[in-house]
C-alpha cells in the first residue's frame, strides 16, 4: 500500500492477507460496530426514562410501605411485595416496556443507518447483508437487555421484602428470562417491519397498541395471533382472586403450555428474522443525496 | 484490462429515469465521471457498487457481478459522496472498525487503518472525534476507509468536495499514483478541469446517458468547436469591442454594464490576443476575464447538441 501520496510502495508497509469474513465473523464484526453506537444513540435517553419509571414507582411503594402504609390494596385487601413486583412485570415491562423498546429499537435497525447515510459503509463491504442485519439484531438484543433486566432486578430488590427474597428468587430468574425472551421476539418482529415497511413505527404502534391489546379481549382464537398470549402461558406468578388481579386472571385465561410458548415463540423469532434477512438481501436502500 | 463493463444499463427511480441504457467499458488506470449534478453520476456509482440494482441491463465489475456479491468488495474501495459518519467515534476507531469489516484480523486493523489515515494525512488528527473534524478532513477520513484495504479499484464519489486546495493537491497526486501503480480509480466530479487534472480518459455523463466517453483532450476539442463565451469587465468596452471586431473567429460581441461579451469559435487565440492587448493597455484595463462556459452545464448542452 502506497502510503502517502509523495512517497513510493514500501514492501515492508504491505497491506497483511486477508479474507472475507465468514457469516458469524461477520455479525461479530457488525456488532461490535453497532454495540456502542446503539448505546449512545438518542434512544438510549428515552430508554432511560421509560425504564426509569418503573423504578420510581417501586421507589414509591417502598417508602410508602416502610411508613407502614401498605401501597397498593385490591378491594381494600393489601398486595404483598412479590404480588406487586408481579403486576409490575405483567403489566409494566411485559406489556408495555419491551414492545416499546422492541419497536423503537427494531424498526430503527437499518432505518437508522439509511436516515444517517451511514448504510453505505456496511453494504460495500464483503460481508454478506444478512450478517450486517443479525449483527445489528444481537446488538440490539444486549443493549436493551443490558438496560432493561437491571431495571427489574432493582424493582425486585425493592418491592420484594428481604426475608422472602430467598424464595423469590427463582421467580425473579424467570421472569429475567422472560424479558429477555420478549426482547427478542419483538424485536425480530419489529425489525421484519423495519427493513420491510416505509413506516413501520406506525405499524408497529398499531400491532402492539391495537391488535395486541384487541386481540387478547376477543374471544375464540384470535388472541393466538398475538406474540403476548405466548408470554403469559411463560408468567410464574400466582394470581391473586380478586379486583385487579382477578381481571388479570381472565385475561390470561386459557393459558397455553410452557412448551407451546417457547415453540410459538422460537418460531415467531426465527421466521420473522429469517423474512427481515431475505427482504435486506433482495431490498435497494436509496440513501437521499 | 476491463474494470468496469455494463450493458444497456438502466435505472428507474419509479417514473424517473436515473440512467438510460447505458454501455460502456472503463478501462484500468485512472478514469474520470464527469457530469453536472443530477447528471446521472451518482446512479451510475451505486450501480457499480451493487448498492442499487440495475433495472435494466447489466454490470460486471472487475470481471464479477456485482448485486449480492459482498466479496467483491475485497476488492473494490468506495468512497461515497455523502457527508455520513458515525460521529461519535474517533477517526482511528471508525476506520479500524470498517477495515475489520472488510476482512483483516483485529490484530491487524488498527494499524491498516493507522497507515491508511497516514495515507490522507490524518494521522495526527486519528483520536479526534469526527464530530469534530473540518469539512477536509471528513473527505479525508472517507477516503482513508476507501483505500485502507489497498484495494485493485478504487471508486471515488466526488472526493475532492470541500478540500483545502493543499489536500486538493495531494489527493489528485494520490489518485494519479494510485492508477500509475497498476490500480484503477474511477473518480466522478461536476468539475472538468479536476478531472483533467486526474487523468486523459473520461466519461462524460449528463441526463442519464454517456454523452462523450474517451480522452478529456478530444472532448475538450468537441467543445472548443464551439463558441466560446468570454465575458470582460473592462474600462473602455466600446474601444475593446473595435479592436476585437476584427480579430478571426470572434462570432459575436455584446455590450453589458461596464463590460464586454465575446463570442468566440478561437478560444486560445482570442485568449492569446486579449492578453497581448491587456499587457498593451490598448483599450483601457481590463479587470475581469470570465468564461461563464467554465459552467459544466453548459459543456453538456454543446455535447447533447454536437
Amino acid at each position: 500500500m502506497t502510503l502517502s501520496a509523495d512517497r513510493p510502495r514500501d514492501p515492508a508497509t504491505a497491506v497483511p492477507p486477508r479474507r472475507p469474513p465468514s457469516f458469524w465473523n461477520g455479525v461479530a464484526r457488525v456488532f461490535d460496530l453497532s454495540i456502542g453506537e446503539m448505546l449512545w444513540s438518542r434512544r438510549t435517553l428515552f430508554m432511560a426514562i421509560v425504564l426509569g419509571a418503573p423504578v420510581l414507582l417501586a421507589l414509591v411503594a417502598r417508602v410508602v410501605q416502610a411508613a407502614g402504609i401498605a401501597p397498593l390494596r385490591v378491594d381494600g385487601a393489601p398486595v404483598s411485595g412479590p404480588a406487586t413486583f408481579g403486576i409490575l412485570v405483567w403489566w409494566v415491562y411485559l406489556r408495555f416496556i419491551v414492545p416499546v423498546l422492541g419497536m423503537f429499537y427494531g424498526t430503527a435497525l437499518l432505518a437508522d443507518e439509511v436516515e444517517d447515510k451511514t448504510l453505505t459503509y456496511l453494504f460495500t463491504r464483503p460481508v454478506a447483508r444478512s450478517a450486517v442485519l443479525i449483527g445489528k439484531y444481537l446488538a440490539y438484543c444486549v443493549c436493551t437487555g443490558l438496560v432493561v433486566l437491571p431495571s427489574m432486578t432493582i424493582v425486585f430488590l425493592l418491592l420484594v421484602p428481604f426475608e422472602e427474597m430467598g424464595s423469590e428468587l427463582a421467580t425473579l430468574l424467570t421472569d429475567l428470562g422472560l424479558l429477555a425472551v420478549g426482547l427478542a421476539v419483538y424485536g425480530a418482529v419489529f425489525t421484519l417491519a423495519g427493513t420491510a415497511m416505509r413506516r413501520p413505527l406506525v405499524a408497529g404502534l398499531v400491532f402492539a397498541f391495537g391488535w395486541e391489546q384487541i386481540a387478547m379481549l376477543m374471544p375464540g382464537y384470535l388472541r393466538r395471533f398475538t406474540l403476548v398470549y405466548y408470554l403469559q402461558g411463560l408468567v410464574p406468578h400466582a394470581i391473586p382472586d380478586e379486583g385487579l388481579a382477578s381481571l388479570l386472571a381472565a385475561v390470561i385465561s386459557e393459558p397455553p403450555t410452557v412448551a407451546t410458548c417457547l415453540i410459538a415463540l422460537a418460531g415467531a423469532l426465527v421466521v420473522s428474522l429469517w423474512l427481515a434477512v431475505r427482504v435486506v438481501e433482495r431490498r435497494e436502500y436509496v440513501l437521499e443525496q | 484490462m476491463t474494470v468496469i463493463a455494463t450493458e444497456h444499463l438502466s435505472k428507474w427511480y419509479g417514473q424517473v429515469s436515473g440512467l438510460n441504457d447505458v454501455t460502456v467499458v472503463v478501462p484500468s488506470g485512472v478514469t474520470g465521471l464527469l457530469g453536472p449534478n443530477g447528471a446521472g453520476k451518482s446512479t451510475f456509482m451505486k450501480l457499480v457498487t451493487g448498492q442499487l440494482k440495475p433495472s435494466q441491463g447489466q454490470v460486471r465489475v472487475l470481471g464479477e457481478a456485482v448485486w449480492g456479491n459482498p466479496k467483491l468488495f475485497l476488492r473494490v474501495g468506495f468512497c461515497p459522496e455523502q457527508d455520513a459518519f458515525y460521529e461519535r467515534m474517533t477517526g482511528l476507531e471508525w476506520v479500524t472498525a470498517l477495515v475489520r469489516l472488510s476482512g483483516f484480523p483485529p490484530a491487524d486493523a488498527a494499524a491498516v487503518a493507522s497507515r491508511a489515515l497516514e495515507t490522507v494525512d490524518l494521522l495526527d488528527q486519528a483520536d479526534k472525534k469526527i464530530g469534530a473534524y473540518s469539512k477536509g478532513m471528513r473527505q479525508r477520513v472517507k477516503l482513508a476507509q476507501a483505500l485502507a484495504g489497498d484495494p485493485e479499484l478504487l471508486i471515488l464519489d466526488e472526493p475532492l468536495n470541500g478540500m483545502d486546495p493543499i489536500m486538493r493537491r495531494r489527493t489528485m497526486q494520490l489518485i494519479r499514483d494510485w492508477g500509475r501503480e497498476g490500480r484503477s480509480v474511477l473518480v466522478s466530479s461536476h468539475v472538468l478541469h479536476e478531472i483533467e487534472s486526474l487523468t486523459s480518459n473520461v466519461l462524460v455523463i449528463n441526463n442519464g446517458r454517456i454523452v462523450a466517453e474517451g480522452n478529456v483532450h478530444q472532448i475538450r476539442e468537441l467543445i472548443d468547436e464551439h463558441p466560446h463565451t468570454v465575458f470582460i469587465r473592462a474600462q473602455e468596452p466600446r474601444a475593446l469591442a473595435r479592436d476585437l471586431l476584427a480579430e478571426d473567429g470572434v462570432v459575436s460581441l455584446r455590450f453589458e454594464p461596464g463590460a464586454l461579451v465575446v463570442e468566440t469559435s478561437r478560444p486560445d487565440a482570442f485568449y492569446a490576443r486579449l492578453t497581448e492587448m491587456a499587457a498593451r493597455g490598448a483599450a483601457g484595463a481590463i479587470e475581469e476575464v470570465t468564461s461563464p462556459d467554465d459552467n459544466l452545464q453548459a459543456v453538456f448542452s454543446y455535447l447533447v447538441k454536437s
